[in-house]
C-alpha cells in the first residue's frame, strides 16, 4: 500500500477545505460541547503521565496554536484539535487504535504518514499512546476554547485598549497644522497637506489654468466632458466665486448621480446578472441603481443610506409611499451578489450567501475583511471567528432566498405603486363580476331545470350538459372571458431585497468554516474589539439588521466615515489617502495623511453626513486646484506623489470612455433611470450554447448598460471596470494592447469619428484651421497651439495619401476622400493620451 | 496617527502603472533570463521568466470536454459494472448528488487493450488508443462540486466559491510567454455559459494575464476570432499613419506630463496591437499546412473538421510559444452531459473528437513539440456507474479519469483507481488541487511560492491545499 488510506483522506479533506475558502489550514478552539462526559481521574492522571510528556516533546513544535506554522492543519494542544483533526480528519477515535491516525502515524505504517518525522518514537511511548486511545482517549484540556478564543485573546483581541491598529481608535479631532507659507492655503485642508510638503521640503504646484479646472471638474462630478461654450463661459466670468458657481451646477446637475451613484455602484458590487454558476439576470436589479442614483442627487445623508441599504424594511413606514418603496428598494444592496445557485448542498449555499454578505458589508462600510474569519480567527486583524458568527447569525435570521432548491430563488419584495394597487383592485373587481354572471347565469338554467323537470327530478351534480344550446355557448364564452381576464392579472411591480426570516436564533461556530462540524452557538453581537464604540442589544424577535446598521451608521463609529471620506477622496484624486479604500486591517495601507482623514471624517458627520458638501470641501481647497506640472524635485523626493505635490494625472474609467466618446460625436443619449435588459427577470444571458443575449446596442449613458457579470461588456472589460462579482472601491487604471484595438479598430469608435468628422466638415462657418480648433475644443477643451494646428492640416495631407496608396481610395470621390481623412483624423485625437487622461 | 505610513508599492501596483499587455520584444529578451521576484522590475508584464526549478514542460494545451464524458465508457473500464447490470449499488451514494439515480448501468462500449503497455480504451476511442504508449491516465480525480457551473470553476480556477484566477492566468503570470506578438493564453471556441469569462478570467492578477478568447462556443471555429483583431475599412497604410501621429501627439503629452509610466506604456501598446494585427490572421492562415496535416486533423471530414481546426490551431499557437492553449469541445450543447441516451450523445461526441485529438497528438510527436508541450484531456467531472433515467448517467465529481500526454510524464501509465464499479476514487486519489500543483510543477513552477497578494493575502492557485502527484513523471 502506498499512502492509499492518506492520499484518500488528504483528498477529501482537502475537497473540504476548498469549497469552504479556507484561507489558511488554522484551527480556532471553539469549545467543546458542554455534555461532554468528564474524563475519569486515573484516565487524566495517565494522560498527564504518560501522554502529554510525548505531545508537548514531540508534537507540539508543528501541531499547536504557538506553531509557527502549524502542520497539516492539525493542533494537538487542545482535546478539540485531535477531535476535529487535521488535514486528515480526526486523529484519534476514541477506543479504536487501529482506526486512529495518530497511532498510524506513530507506528510509521503508512510512507506518507510517519511522525515524529524526525524519528520513530520507543516502543514504549507508542504502546503508552496506544493504550491512551484504548482507555477511550481521555483529555482533560477541555473547554480551553471559551470565547473569545484562545488565540483572540492571546493576540489580545478581548482589550480592545489594548488594539493598536490605528482604524479602531476613535476618531480624533486634530487642530489645523501651522505651515511656513501661509499665503498659500484656501482652506484648513490645504494646511494639512502643506504641513506634510513642507516638512519633506516640497511646495505644492502652481495653480491649474481654468481649461484644465473646468474639464477636471466636471469629468469628476458628472464623468463628462465640458462642452466648448460651458468653457467659454467659465473663462469670462471673472467673479472670485466663478469655480464655486461651477462646482454648484455641476452637484445640480443630473449627472451628479449618474457619476457617483456609479462609484457606489462599485462597492455594492452591483451587477444585472448573478454571474457564477447560473448567470441569470436580476431583472429587477436596476431598481436598486436608480435609487442609488437618486440618493446621490437628492445628497441623502450618509448615515440614512448605509441604514437603509441594511434594514429599509425594518425601518418605519414613511409617509411618502415613494419613500416606503425606496427603503424596500434599497435593501437590495444585501441581495446583489453572486451566488452558486445550483449548488447542491444546501446548506452550502446559504452559508455562502450569509459569508457574501457579510464580507461585502465588511468591506463597503468598514473596510474591513470580515470574510476571513469564516474558517479561522482573522489572521491579521482583530475578528474572531466567534465574533465572524456572531454577525453571521444576524443574516441567517434574515430571509435572502425564497428557495435553496436548484436553480435557486433569491426573494423580492412587492413594491406597488397606488395607481398599481388600484389597477389590482379594479382588475378583481372585474373577476368577481364575471364570476357572479356565471353564477347567476347557471343558477337561473338550473332552476329552470328543476322547474322543467317537475316531480322526481333531481339536479345532476354536473348539470351543464342538459342546459340548452345557446345557454351552454354563452356559459363556455363567459368561462372562457373569465379564464382570458385571470391570466391577465396586472403583475405587482417588485425589486430585489431581504427581509425579516421566519426565525430568530443564534447561530454555531462552523469549526474551519464547514457547515458539517459545528461548535458552540455565538450570540448575536458586534465585534468584541469594536464592541467601545457601542454594542447594541439585539432583539430577541428580530434578525437584528436595524440593530446592526444603526451601529455602523452612529457617528462614534470609528471606520464609517473613515471609510467613506476616504473613498469621496479617492474618486477625487484618484487615490484614498490610505490607499486600500476597501481594507482599513493591518495589512491595509494606512493613511498618509491620518490627521487629515480625521479631520475630514468630522466634518463629514459635523455636515450631517452630506456627501455633497465634502465635494464642495474638497474642491474648494487650494489642493485640488494645483495643476498636474511635472516637477522633477519633488518627484525625487516623492515620486509616487503620495504627498499630493501636483494634482494627481488619472485616466478616465470605461464608462467615462464610452460616455465621453459618444458625447463628443454628439450621439450620447442623456435619457435618465430605467432598465436596458432584453433578458425578462431570472431569465438566463446565456444558455447551454453560449448564445449572447446581452445587447449593448444604445447610445444611453453607461451607466445604464446592462452589467453582466462573467461577460462584462467589452468596453467595461476592456478597461478596468470590475467584474462587480466584489466590491471595488479602487479600480485599477492597466494599459494593455487589446485596448489599442479597441480605439483603433471598434466599431463604436469608427462610428464617433465618422460623426464627429461629418460633423466638422458641415460647418460652413470655419476654414479647416478652425474646424481643427473645434476639435480640439471638443475633445480636450482648449484650442490647439498654431504647430498643433499646422502638424493636424499635414496629417489629413498624409492620411489621404496613405488612403490612395494601396488601393483604399480607388472607389472614392474627392469628397469621400476628404471625409476619411478627416475621419482617420478625428479617430487619432480620441485614441490619444490627452482624450482618456485628466490633469 | 500624524506619523506617515509608508506606502509599500507591491509588484501590483507597480504593474498598474506598467503593464504594456502583450509585451515587449526588446525588454523580454533582455529580461529572458532575468528571474521573479524582488529583482525583476520589467515594465513588461508577460516578458518569459525563469520558472522556479527545470520544466519538464513549457507549454500546456488543456482539451476541455465541456459537460463530462464518462469514465466508465472512455478509459476507466470495470468489470464488475458489466457483471452487475440492473443491481443496485452495493454501497452508498454520497451525500450530495445531483439527480437522483438508479441501477448500475453497465458500458454498453466494449474495451481493447492497446500498444505495449496494454493500456485499456473502449470504442468510442479507437484512434487515441493507437497513442496509448504515450497517455498517462490519472483514474482517480475528484473534486467537490457535482454542477457543471460550480465543477467548471473548480477545474479551470481552483474555487466554485470566490472569484479567483484562472490556471491558464496563473500560468502566464509565472512564465510570462514566448511570442510577444500573441497573447500567451488564448482559449479557443469557449463557453459562455457556466463561469463564462471566469473560467478564463485574471480575477484580482493584472488584465495582462487574463486569456483572450477566440470567438465562442457559439461560433464555428473557423470564424472565430480576437475581438477587434481586424479594421473593416482602414488600409494599414493608414492605420500605420495614424499610429505615426498617435506617437507624436503622445509624445507631446508626455513631455507637458514628466516621465509617467502608464502614460509611456501606452504609447507601447499600439505599436504591440499593430504586431498583433498582422501575426495572429497568419496563425489562423492554414494555407501553409499540407493535405496530410489537414487530413490528419480530420478537416477533410465535415464531422470532425470542427474540432479539428481547434486542434489544429491549438498547435499552430504552442508552435509560436503561446504558453497555455484551451480547446472547448462544446459548440451546441453541453456536449458530454448525457443524463440520457448516453449511447447516442458519446458516440457521436467521441467521433467529433477522436480523430483531431490522436492527430494533434501524431503531429506534435512528429514536430518534436510533444516533448516539451503537455496536453492534457478531461472534463469538469465523470459520470455515475448508475443509471439516471433508463439509459443515462449523471454527474459524479466523486471519482473520474483525466488523461495527459507529452511534457514529460510517464507514457502507457496509469495513476490511481476508482471503486470496483467506478463511482469513488478510492486508490491514490488526486484531487483538482493536486491536478493543478501537478500541472504547476511539470511547467516548472512551485504551487506553494506561485503567489500574488491582494486584499492583503497571498493568494495561490491550489488554496491551501495541493499535492504534487510525483508518480506520473
Amino acid at each position: 500500500m502506498i499512502g492509499n488510506r492518506v492520499a484518500q483522506r488528504r483528498g477529501f479533506r482537502s475537497g473540504v477545505i476548498g469549497a469552504v475558502g479556507i484561507m489558511t489550514a488554522m484551527l480556532s478552539h471553539a469549545a467543546a460541547g458542554a455534555d461532554e462526559p468528564q474524563a475519569s481521574p486515573e484516565g487524566v492522571a495517565f494522560f498527564e503521565t504518560h501522554v502529554r510528556p510525548i505531545l508537548v516533546e514531540h508534537c507540539y513544535s508543528c501541531h499547536s496554536e504557538d506553531s509557527p506554522r502549524i502542520r497539516g492543519g492539525l493542533v494537538l494542544d487542545s482535546k478539540l484539535g485531535w477531535e476535529v483533526g487535521g488535514d486528515l480528519g480526526p486523529s484519534v477515535v476514541p477506543g479504536d487504535p487501529e482506526n486512529s491516525l495518530l497511532i498510524e502515524a506513530v507506528r510509521y505504517e503508512d510512507v506518507l504518514l510517519k511522525m515524529p518525522p524526525e524519528g520513530k518514537l520507543s516502543d514504549q511511548q507508542i504502546e503508552r499512546l496506544v493504550e491512551w486511545v484504548e482507555m477511550g482517549a481521555p483529555d482533560p484540556r477541555v473547554g480551553d476554547g471559551a470565547m473569545p478564543s484562545e488565540a483572540s485573546k492571546a493576540k489580545g483581541w478581548d482589550d480592545p485598549e489594548a488594539i493598536d491598529l490605528w482604524s479602531f481608535q476613535p476618531m480624533s479631532d486634530p487642530e489645523v497644522p501651522g505651515v511656513s507659507d501661509a499665503s498659500w492655503p484656501e482652506s484648513d485642508l490645504d494646511h494639512f497637506i502643506l504641513s506634510e510638503l513642507e516638512a519633506r521640503g516640497l511646495s505644492p504646484a502652481p495653480p491649474a489654468d481654468r481649461r484644465t479646472l473646468i474639464r477636471r471638474a466636471t469629468f469628476d462630478l458628472t464623468g463628462l466632458p465640458p462642452t466648448p461654450e460651458e468653457v467659454a463661459a467659465f473663462l469670462a466670468d471673472e467673479a472670485p466665486d466663478a469655480f464655486d458657481r461651477v462646482v454648484e451646477r455641476l452637484l445640480a446637475s443630473p449627472a451628479y448621480g449618474e457619476r457617483w451613484g456609479r462609484h457606489w455602484l462599485d462597492v455594492a458590487r452591483y451587477a444585472d446578472s448573478n454571474g457564477s454558476d447560473e448567470n441569470v439576470a436580476h431583472g429587477n436589479a436596476w431598481k436598486y441603481r436608480d435609487y442609488v442614483v437618486e440618493a446621490f442627487n437628492a445628497d441623502r445623508p450618509y448615515d440614512r443610506f448605509v441604514v437603509e441599504q441594511l434594514a429599509g424594511d425594518l425601518l418605519p413606514e414613511p409617509d411618502e409611499p415613494e419613500e416606503a418603496r425606496k427603503q424596500l428598494i434599497a435593501t437590495g444592496f444585501l441581495s446583489l451578489g453572486p451566488k452558486v445557485l445550483a449548488e447542491p448542498d444546501q446548506q452550502k449555499m446559504e452559508m455562502d450567501i450569509i459569508d457574501e454578505q457579510l464580507d461585502t458589508l465588511g468591506r463597503t462600510f468598514l473596510g474591513l475583511t470580515i470574510g476571513c474569519a469564516r474558517c479561522h480567527d482573522h489572521k491579521f486583524d482583530p475578528i474572531s471567528t466567534a465574533d465572524y458568527y456572531a454577525l453571521a447569525g444576524i443574516f441567517k435570521n434574515t430571509r435572502t432566498m425564497d428557495s435553496f432548491e436548484t436553480v435557486a430563488r433569491w426573494h423580492e419584495h412587492e413594491i406597488p405603486t397606488a395607481e398599481d394597487l388600484a389597477r389590482k383592485a379594479e382588475h378583481e373587481a372585474e373577476i368577481a363580476e364575471a364570476e357572479a354572471a356565471i353564477r347567476r347565469l347557471t343558477e337561473e338554467a338550473n332552476a329552470r331545470l328543476i322547474a322543467e323537470g317537475g316531480e322526481g327530478f333531481t339536479l345532476p351534480e354536473k348539470p351543464e350538459s342538459l342546459y340548452p344550446e345557446e345557454t351552454k355557448e354563452d356559459l363556455k364564452q363567459r368561462q372562457d372571458a373569465l379564464k382570458a381576464l385571470q391570466d391577465e392579472a396586472p403583475e405587482m411591480p417588485t425589486a430585489m431585497g431581504v427581509t425579516e426570516g421566519e426565525e430568530v436564533a443564534d447561530l454555531a461556530i462552523h469549526i474551519r468554516g464547514s457547515h458539517l462540524t459545528l461548535g458552540e452557538v455565538v450570540p448575536r453581537r458586534v465585534p468584541t474589539a469594536l464592541a467601545r464604540f457601542g454594542s447594541p442589544e439585539f432583539s430577541a424577535s428580530g434578525s437584528g439588521r436595524l440593530e446592526l446598521a444603526r451601529w455602523i451608521a452612529d457617528e462614534d463609529h470609528p471606520l464609517t466615515a473613515r471609510v467613506m471620506v476616504n473613498r469621496i477622496w479617492r474618486w477625487h484624486f484618484g487615490n484614498g489617502l490610505v490607499e486600500s479604500t476597501d481594507n482599513f486591517g493591518v495589512l491595509g495601507t494606512g493613511p498618509t495623511h491620518g490627521a487629515l482623514l480625521d479631520w475630514l471624517a468630522h466634518r463629514f458627520v459635523e455636515d450631517g453626513w452630506s456627501v455633497k458638501s465634502m465635494h464642495r470641501r474638497i474642491m474648494g481647497s487650494k489642493t485640488y486646484q494645483m495643476s498636474s506640472d511635472p516637477d522633477p524635485m519633488a518627484a525625487a523626493v516623492d515620486p509616487e506623489n503620495a504627498l499630493l505635490w501636483r494634482m494627481p494625472i488619472r485616466r478616465l474609467e470605461a464608462e467615462a470612455i464610452r460616455d465621453t466618446l459618444l458625447a463628443v460625436g454628439g450621439r450620447l443619449d442623456r435619457q435618465v433611470g430605467g432598465s436596458l435588459l432584453t433578458v425578462e427577470n431570472r431569465g438566463y444571458f446565456f444558455n447551454h450554447t453560449s448564445k449572447d443575449l446581452t445587447n449593448y446596442d444604445t447610445d444611453r449613458r453607461s451607466l445604464y448598460l446592462p452589467i453582466v457579470r462573467n461577460n462584462l461588456y467589452d468596453v467595461f472589460q476592456l478597461f478596468d471596470s470590475s467584474d462587480a462579482s466584489v466590491p471595488v472601491g479602487d479600480r485599477e487604471s492597466t494599459t494593455v494592447a487589446p485596448q489599442a484595438l479597441f480605439l483603433m479598430n471598434s466599431d463604436l469608435v469608427l462610428r464617433v469619428a465618422s460623426d464627429l468628422a461629418a460633423d466638422l466638415l458641415a460647418r460652413g462657418d470655419r476654414d479647416d484651421a478652425g474646424r481643427i480648433t473645434l476639435l480640439y475644443e471638443r475633445a480636450y477643451a482648449r484650442p490647439p497651439s498654431a504647430e498643433e494646428t499646422a502638424r493636424a492640416l499635414a496629417a489629413i495631407d498624409r492620411l489621404a495619401e496613405a488612403w490612395q496608396s494601396d488601393g483604399g481610395a480607388d472607389a472614392m470621390d474627392e469628397d469621400a476622400l476628404r471625409r476619411e481623412s478627416w475621419t482617420a483624423l478625428c479617430q487619432v485625437i480620441l485614441a490619444a493620451n490627452e482624450f482618456v487622461y485628466i490633469r | 496617527m500624524d506619523q506617515i505610513w509608508p506606502r509599500v508599492w507591491n509588484r501590483r501596483q507597480m504593474l498598474r502603472n506598467t503593464a504594456a499587455g502583450f509585451g515587449s520584444v526588446a525588454l523580454s529578451a533582455l529580461l529572458a533570463e532575468q528571474s521573479r521576484g524582488e529583482g525583476a522590475s520589467s515594465s513588461n508584464p508577460l516578458a518569459p521568466k525563469a520558472p522556479h526549478f527545470e520544466p519538464k514542460a513549457k507549454r500546456i494545451i488543456f482539451l476541455f470536454m465541456k459537460g463530462g464524458p464518462s469514465h466508465l465508457d472512455t478509459f476507466d473500464p470495470k468489470p464488475l459494472l458489466q457483471r452487475d447490470d440492473g443491481k443496485p449499488l452495493p454501497f452508498a451514494k454520497p451525500r450530495v448528488q445531483f439527480a437522483e439515480t438508479g441501477s448500475l448501468l453497465a458500458s454498453p462500449w466494449k474495451f481493447r487493450r492497446y500498444g505495449e503497455s496494454g493500456i485499456p480504451v473502449s470504442e468510442l476511442f479507437p484512434n487515441v488508443a493507437q497513442h496509448a504508449d504515450d497517455l498517462c491516465l490519472i483514474h482517480s480525480l475528484h473534486g467537490t462540486n457535482a454542477a457543471h457551473g460550480g465543477a467548471l470553476l473548480m477545474m479551470h480556477t481552483g474555487s466554485d466559491t470566490f472569484v479567483r484566477p484562472s490556471m491558464g492566468s496563473w500560468i502566464t503570470y509565472g512564465l510570462g510567454t514566448e511570442n510577444q506578438n500573441l497573447p500567451g493564453f488564448v482559449t479557443i471556441c469557449p463557453t459562455l455559459a457556466h463561469g463564462g469569462v471566469r473560467n478564463w478570467g485574471s480575477a484580482f492578477l493584472p488584465a495582462a494575464y487574463q486569456g483572450t478568447p477566440l470567438g465562442n462556443a457559439s461560433v464555428p471555429s473557423d470564424q472565430a476570432q480576437v475581438r477587434y483583431i481586424k479594421n473593416a475599412k482602414l488600409t494599414r497604410d493608414v492605420q500605420r499613419t495614424q499610429l505615426d501621429l498617435l506617437a507624436e501627439l503622445n509624445g507631446d503629452h508626455l513631455d507637458d506630463s514628466g516621465p509617467d509610466q502608464a502614460l509611456e506604456a501606452r504609447l507601447d501598446s499600439f505599436e504591440l496591437a499593430f504586431r498583433m494585427q498582422t501575426e495572429m490572421p497568419e496563425v489562423q492562415e492554414f494555407a501553409a499546412e499540407s493535405p496530410e496535416t489537414r487530413r490528419l486533423y480530420g478537416m477533410d471530414d465535415p464531422v470532425t473538421a470542427d474540432f479539428g481546426r481547434q486542434c489544429l490551431l491549438a498547435r499552430r499557437l504552442a508552435e509560436r510559444g503561446v504558453r497555455f492553449v484551451q480547446v472547448t469541445h462544446s459548440d451546441t450543447a453541453v456536449q458530454w452531459d448525457q443524463h440520457s441516451d448516453l449511447k447516442v450523445g458519446h458516440e457521436k461526441n467521441a467521433r467529433e473528437v477522436d480523430r483531431p485529438i490522436a492527430g494533434l497528438l501524431t503531429d506534435l510527436k512528429a514536430r518534436g513539440l510533444l516533448d516539451d508541450t503537455l496536453v492534457l484531456w478531461g472534463g469538469e467531472f465523470g459520470r455515475t456507474p448508475t443509471a439516471q433515467g433508463k439509459n443515462g448517467r449523471d454527474h459524479n465529481p466523486e471519482g473520474f479519469t483525466m488523461w495527459m500526454a507529452g511534457g514529460g510524464v510517464k507514457g502507457g501509465y496509469r495513476h490511481g483507481a476508482t471503486d470496483d464499479y467506478g463511482y469513488y476514487a478510492v486508490e491514490d486519489k488526486v484531487h483538482i488541487h493536486d491536478l493543478h500543483a501537478t500541472l504547476l510543477h511539470l511547467l516548472g513552477l512551485d504551487h506553494e511560492a506561485l503567489t500574488y497578494r491582494y486584499a492583503g493575502r497571498d493568494f495561490r492557485l491550489t488554496d491551501v491545499a495541493g499535492r504534487v502527484v510525483t508518480e506520473i513523471f
